[in-house]
């Protein structure tokens, strides 16, 4: 035990930098997603399916097509959300700044780029460069009102899997890459959810 | 001698006393309505209101440049910020839709202000799409946004709210705020009407003030556009411009007096009656009136270069070896007749009732009667003992015998009647210039910004506004209720963009009784609520907010105007729904006006009380009515001066023969004028009243024709040195960039010359019998 934990850092000697760099995808990066959502206000999880693509820079493309079809694009501090037979419905981030971090540090980890990430995040990386997580933490006092933490479970140089915590209790999880066409468990809560993400395939 | 320092020093002294009390008390108004005609009915009261105070011309428009767009949008955001808590601004906008958290005070009414479920009951079918929706948002990247509105709002109608209220035609958003061509805007509705020029510089100090302040500005520039920066950048340009002309004006005259006069205490001297008129003249108003209008003021000042000849006469007519005060008592009578025809003639426009023209009448009287006072009374015994007699003044005698050898056939004036008369008929053109716009143009780049901002901002015109009209501030929230569908088939058709209706703001109270109605009450809609959300996750009794706040908002006593003025929001309504009088306006601003004859039909389906108001036709019509006046105060003034020189030369030919030559110049300035293609305007008529008057006294000086040909020698030379004098100062004016100030210098020019040279040929008295070869 001692030893373990002894040797843990030394295995795990990935520093965050070093790891959002080799993270870094070409543009254009599409992958499948599942996002589940567990919130207070609902008996039971959201469930939607659909594609997200990175289009570079902040540019953000989410197309949900089950169980509905929705398409949000973000970008320019803006997020527009199209729904059939809808006129699109505009939201600015700057009045959600949990948000707009979220997205920040979202598209810092898609183009590799740890900076603006660890200026707003404090970040904690655990387990081995074949299989890690990397807790990030806002800075912001405004931002941690709403999140409490975000953990990303990945693979080498993919993204498995990304929880967000808010601090009201809600939890979201999107799953991605591997297990963006995964089979959920069943009963579908957060602590099946969290184990999914943290096997390694 | 020494009482001579004594009469200096005591008059100096009332000059400092009434100079200081004039700076301290005088408020000058640089707001067009105190120059305008007063108001007679409730709607030409609205108009002078609306112009330059009007919901339009309130505007300014911002943009922020010279930053990457992230940064321009936390300028925009910090901007906006402090500039809502200044009392200057009532509006602030800059796209942040700052609805959610700006009025709880409105949040309870938002069932009665909306029109949303005005063709929609809150029944289960309806909450059940609606709270499909709702989940639909929750599973979108806004879901962070959308949580804390759902339990008491899950219809959003506070969102649909902020939606309806928000500018029609606003630009694009960019990181939140507004962004056109890489610059950040901002829409800012100044509580200083546009035309106030002194509260608008103060405000848009205020504006630059704010942004300087703002942390790390760094490269990023602010630039101003709108009716106010306009107006002030007009007047800036102004003051500059004849702020020059004033002073090479200065220098050019006392260059000129040194010349003929060769004494700098003289010189000095002169200077003392019109100091003393102006002032006095600005102490009368003081009295008078509880402010004076710039323009009145500008008017008056022009017109008190009549006076500058009473010293000049004095000095040229003073007689070598001789007391001045001989002199002066010769000249006396004459200049007296001067004098009071002129103070009885301005007379005629302290008759009109209109404020300015009385001003301007008062400033006047007062300025010619003290100069005439001074120039009699104070000015001879200090003037100095030794001095250059004009008699000597070289190549004067022979001037004058050329002068008096040209020949002067009887049918001269006949002639340049003629010549005139078919001038003026014939020249094409308009022959009034009505917009006081023109006068003053404002700087091209400027009105490209403005131009530019406005289509940006989808911001109001300035120049048309809706006039609702209605006895009560309810009935024309209800004709504007009533209107809507008729303006938004307008919207349609492309005869306009858009058109913001005081409804649009607070309904009628009849239409919010008739929305508290519509709303279900607490079983019912607890019952369509357990309908609507079979089938749906969400956690029961989520929506108990929702259901109180429907109850609540069916019990609240409607809002009126009075309760609206009192929430953030009120500034959008109380500039738009006006009371004047009995009568209750709405004042609806349209932008991208393109088909005025398109209203047309709405004023008729409203019998006349809704009404496109355009403001610029409004306003010349004012500017022509004032002319009118003016005309009117100008022909009694004629023959008020008439009966003067009448009397005062005890002989009906001898004033004939002095106000002919008047008559006619005027007249012949006139022609020139409109020969040249020039539209008149009021300044032109003021031009042509200070050149009358210096008329008057070329004509009065050559018809009292002294039997000492030295005498006549002397009255020459005055009458050539009045004439180089205004020609050196008007003939500056001539040369201005500024139409207002060549209009002035033009006329006046001209005038002067004309009025030379046909009272040198027309004034004289018998000029065949008498004329005694040399």
């Amino acid at each position: 035990m001692v030893l373990l934990l002894l040797s843990l850092p030394a295995s795990a000697a990935i520093s965050p930098e070093a790891l959002v760099r080799s993270l870094a995808q070409p543009v254009p990066a599409r992958t499948a997603f599942i996002e589940v959502r567990f919130m207070n206000v609902l008996d039971r999880p959201l469930i939607l399916r659909g594609e997200l693509a990175w289009l570079g820079g902040s540019h953000l493309q989410r197309t949900v097509v089950s169980p509905y079809r929705e398409r949000s694009e973000i970008n320019s501090g803006q997020i527009t959300v199209t729904r059939s037979g809808q006129a699109p419905r505009h939201f600015s981030l700057d009045r959600a700044p949990q948000l707009r971090d979220l997205l920040i540090s979202f598209t810092a980890l898609l183009a590799g780029r740890p900076t603006q990430l660890l200026q707003r995040f404090e970040a904690r990386v655990w387990g081995n460069p074949t299989s890690w997580t990397l807790n990030l933490r806002p800075r912001d006092a405004k931002v941690a009102r709403q999140i409490q933490a975000l953990n990303i479970d990945g693979d080498g140089t993919a993204l498995r899997c990304m929880r967000v915590d808010d601090t009201d209790g809600d939890t979201s999880f999107t799953l991605l890459g591997v297990l963006g066409h995964a089979r959920l468990p069943k009963p579908l809560t957060p602590a099946a959810l969290v184990r999914l993400c943290a096997a390694a395939p | 001698m020494n009482s001579r320092w004594w009469v200096l020093g005591a008059w100096l002294l009332v000059l400092a006393l009434l100079g200081i009390a004039v700076v301290t008390h005088l408020r000058i108004s640089t707001d067009l309505r105190a120059f305008m005609p007063p108001a007679r009915t409730a709607q030409q009261r609205l108009l002078l209101n609306e112009i330059g105070q009007g919901p339009g011309s309130r505007l300014l428009m911002l943009s922020i440049r010279g930053a990457a767009v992230t940064r321009l949008a936390e300028l925009s955001q910090q901007l906006a910020t402090v500039m809502r808590a200044d009392s200057r601004f009532t509006r602030v906008l800059n796209g942040e839709n700052t609805l959610v958290s700006i009025a709880p005070s409105l949040l309870p009414y938002r069932y009665l202000l909306s029109p949303a479920l005005d063709h929609q009951r809150l029944d289960a079918s309806y909450l059940h799409a609606q709270l499909q929706q709702r989940l639909e948002d929750l599973g979108s990247p806004a879901a962070g946004l959308l949580k804390p509105l759902l339990p008491s709002d899950p219809t959003l109608q506070t969102l649909q709210l902020a939606e309806r209220w928000k500018p029609v035609a606003a630009p694009r958003l960019q990181h939140g705020v507004w962004f056109a061509h890489g610059r950040a805007l901002l829409l800012v509705e100044t509580r200083a009407g546009g035309f106030d020029i002194a509260a608008q510089r103060r405000t848009m100090a205020a504006v630059r003030a704010h942004f300087a302040a703002l942390p790390d500005v760094g490269k990023a520039r602010l630039e101003l556009a709108g009716t106010g920066p306009i107006a002030v950048a007009v007047d800036a340009r102004t003051r500059h411009e004849s702020d020059i002309i004033g002073l090479v004006d200065m220098l050019g005259f006392l260059a000129l007096l040194l010349l003929a006069y060769r004494s700098f205490a003289s010189i000095g001297l002169i200077a003392l009656p019109i100091l003393s008129a102006a002032l006095a003249g600005l102490a009368a108003l003081e009295l008078g009136f509880s402010s004076v209008h710039g323009i009145t003021l500008a008017f008056g000042f022009t017109l008190l270069g009549i006076a500058q000849e009473y010293p000049i006469r004095v000095l040229s007519q003073r007689r070598a070896g001789e007391d001045p005060l001989p002199s002066v008592r010769a000249l006396w009578p004459t200049l007296r007749i001067a004098i009071a025809s002129a103070a009885i003639a301005f007379l005629a426009f302290f008759a009109s009732s209109v404020p300015g023209l009385q001003q301007l009448a008062v400033f006047t009287i007062t300025g010619l009667l003290v100069a005439g006072l001074c120039t009699r009374y104070l000015l001879p015994p200090l003037l100095p003992r030794h001095f250059h007699d004009a008699v000597d003044t070289p190549g004067l005698a022979s001037l004058a015998r050329w002068l008096r050898g040209l020949p002067r056939p009887r049918w001269l004036p006949w002639l340049l009647l003629l010549a005139g008369g078919l001038t003026v008929g014939l020249a094409p053109g308009p022959f009034w210039q009505n917009n006081l716009a023109a006068l003053t143009p404002a700087p091209q780049g400027l009105l490209q910004r403005d131009a530019r901002l406005r289509a940006a901002l989808g911001a109001p015109d300035v120049r048309y506004l809706l006039v609702l009209q209605a006895p009560t501030a309810q009935a024309v929230l209800s004709l504007s209720e009533h209107i809507a569908p008729l303006v938004r088939a307008l919207e349609h058709q492309g005869a306009v963009r858009s058109v913001s209706l005081p409804s649009r703001y607070l309904p009628s109270v009849a239409t919010q009784r008739a929305r508290q109605a519509r709303l279900p009450d607490r079983s019912q809609l607890q019952a369509a609520l357990q309908q609507a959300e079979r089938g749906l996750p969400f956690r029961a009794g989520l929506f108990q907010p929702f259901v109180q706040a429907v109850e609540r908002a069916r019990q609240l006593p409607p809002m009126t105007p009075a309760m609206f003025e009192k929430t953030p929001f009120g500034p959008l309504l109380s500039s738009i729904l006006v009371q004047r009088g009995t009568v209750w306006y709405g004042l609806a601003t349209l932008s991208g006006l393109r088909d005025t004859h398109a209203f047309e039909g709405l004023r008729q389906a409203s019998h006349g009380a809704v009404r496109l108001l355009d403001l610029k036709a409004a306003s010349e019509s004012l500017v022509a009515a004032y002319r009118t006046r003016i005309l009117q105060a100008l022909l009694v003034a004629t023959l008020l001066l008439g009966m003067v020189v009448a009397v005062g030369l005890r002989s009906l030919r001898g004033a004939v023969q002095v106000l002919t030559p008047m008559l006619l110049a005027t007249f012949l300035v006139l022609a020139v004028l409109r020969g040249a293609g020039v539209a008149l305007n009021l300044f032109h008529l003021v031009a042509l009243m200070l050149a009358a008057g210096l008329g008057l006294h070329y004509a009065l000086f050559f018809h009292r024709d002294p039997e000492d040909p030295r005498d006549r020698l002397r009255t020459l030379h005055a009458t050539l040195m009045c004439v180089l004098t205004a020609l050196l100062v008007f003939g500056m004016l001539a040369w201005s960039s500024l139409p207002v100030l060549r209009a002035i210098g033009v006329s006046v020019g001209l005038g002067v010359l004309f009025h030379f040279c046909l009272s040198l040929l027309l004034a004289r008295p018998h000029t065949e019998s008498t004329e005694q070869k040399p």
